[in-house]
């Protein structure tokens, strides 16, 4: 794994943990809302948990599009790897 | 499979709120008698939950304006304004709304859901960037949906984190559209818009404010949250819709920027529809004359707020907002909680709004009630002895319940 990837899923976790202590362990591949049982406030809340870690803005376009951890994890590195310094 | 498949969530949704009693999402109205008073399952109620707030849809200038219009123009348009339905009341209506704030620019859209949809989609374009909070009602999102932009949301009512976004988008600040409301009819709370001037100032970047509930119930000519903050001279547009105060069917934007007017060349839900009726126009014009000289409308409006937000607070209900507004969102525990205090609400005479997840903002729900200045001071005795009547109801019934959020 890349040292990108590896801060990616490192802050995904943390901002788990902090959006949504009660999801417990869940499965990266599986979608976020039905299989983790998570509801779109929770997602968002995630999300904008992990914008904070990472310093970085999901457009919501590229959110509508994500359904598992995994993909998002994938989003949130191709967003980092295309910033400017 | 079936196109229908995926509706079956929604239609479980839907009969989880029960077959019993009048229907709390899309309550049909037998009719509608006044505007504080309309008959539901057989049965005549006080309205308080139809954002009718000035209760102009039975004022009587304002009716015969449209009844006049009615016959001396015609039922509708049959045209775009850029066709054939560009009326002389249209152009009117457009020049009061812009000497009402002082500004050259303003646009009439045939509803407020439109006119979010025409502004956004039409100024934000390839490069740029809508920055929209986050419980921004659906218009706003669908408008970002449309444009070509890049849409970004920022934490509700959040200056820092609206000031990190911009910070993160250096240079492209400057072509970034920042949207907030001035009420959120969710909760009924209100944004904290110095704040949010200095930091989209220190960007360099745009900020509309959408009124659709606050146009007409906040500032000294009724002209919405912007006014009463002071703060007119440092926005760019103010969006409003005529559904709501001024009594209607429509909305607008206006704007200090001249070059506003070449949005209408650029406007795909502005130019593909019909244009508002005759009778609408003229409804409107004759509501905003009233609005812009409602002093006393939003005196006992604000009267209303304060007595209602004051008793609910005393029964010991939790409101989405601190600061009285013209709703007053009741917080409840659970769909089934919302639920029966929306039907002990009716049966008590009172029709309020049962508002639940995925309309709301963090999975709440909302008892929601509205208030309106054609309300009498009676009839705010009248909501508050029903909503007592079912706090108790409520207490009796589910006792731990109400022990444990206290």
């Amino acid at each position: 794994m890349s040292e990108l990837h590896a801060r990616v899923n490192e802050a995904l976790q943390s901002a788990m943990a902090k959006a949504v202590p009660e999801a417990g362990n869940l499965d990266w591949q599986a979608p976020l809302a039905s299989q983790n049982g998570l509801d779109s406030v929770q997602i968002m809340n995630l999300v904008m948990e992990v914008e904070d870690a990472l310093d970085l803005s999901v457009p919501v376009d590229v959110l509508a599009e994500v359904t598992t951890l995994q993909q998002l994890a994938d989003q949130l590195a191709t967003l980092l790897e295309g910033r400017p310094s | 499979m079936s196109l229908f498949d995926k509706f079956a969530p929604l239609a479980e949704a839907r009969a989880r709120l029960g077959h019993e009693g009048p229907a709390p999402i899309a309550t049909p109205f037998e009719a509608i008698h006044s505007a504080t008073r309309g008959v539901v399952d057989g049965r005549e109620v006080l309205l308080a939950g139809t954002n009718n707030y000035l209760g102009l849809t039975f004022d009587a200038q304002v009716v015969a304006a449209a009844q006049a219009a009615l016959v001396s123009h015609g039922t509708g348009t049959t045209g775009s304004r850029m066709a054939n339905g560009n009326y002389g009341g249209h152009e009117q209506l457009e020049r009061e709304l812009a000497a009402a704030f002082g500004w050259p620019a303003a646009m009439v859209f045939s509803t407020g859901y439109q006119a979010n949809l025409g502004t956004l989609s039409g100024l934000a374009g390839e490069g740029d960037v809508l920055l929209v909070d986050a419980d921004s009602h659906a218009s706003i999102y669908d408008g970002c949906r449309l444009s070509k932009a890049q849409t970004l949301r920022f934490r509700h009512n959040d200056p820092d984190d609206l000031d990190r976004r911009l910070s993160r988008l250096g240079d492209q600040a400057k072509r970034t559209l920042v949207v907030v409301e001035g009420l959120y009819s969710m909760l009924g709370d209100q944004p904290p818009l110095e704040a949010f001037v200095e930091v989209k100032n220190r960007h360099g970047a745009w900020l509309l404010v959408d009124e659709a509930h606050s146009f007409g119930v906040f500032g000294e000519r009724g002209l919405g949250y912007t006014e009463q903050a002071g703060l007119l001279h440092e926005v760019d547009f103010i969006l409003g819709t005529f559904s709501k105060s001024l009594a209607g069917i429509g909305g607008f934007c206006v704007s200090p920027h001249p070059q506003t007017e070449l949005l209408r060349l650029a406007s795909r839900p502005y130019i593909f529809t019909a244009s508002p009726s005759p009778a609408m126009i003229a409804g409107v014009r004759q509501a905003l004359i009233r609005l812009l000289n409602g002093a006393d409308l939003r005196a006992q409006l604000h009267r209303n707020m304060h007595r209602l937000y004051e008793a609910a607070n005393g029964l010991g209900f939790q409101l989405g907002s601190d600061t009285p507004g013209p709703v007053a969102a009741l917080l409840l525990p659970s769909r089934e909680a919302a639920l029966a205090h929306w039907h002990g609400l009716l049966e008590a005479g009172v029709y309020a709004n049962l508002m639940i997840p995925p309309a709301t903002p963090n999975g709440l729900c909302l008892l929601r009630i509205s208030l309106s200045a054609a309300h009498s001071d009676e009839d705010v005795d009248q909501i508050i002895a029903a909503l007592t009547a079912v706090r108790d109801q409520q207490t009796a019934a589910a006792p731990a319940a109400m022990a444990a959020r206290a």
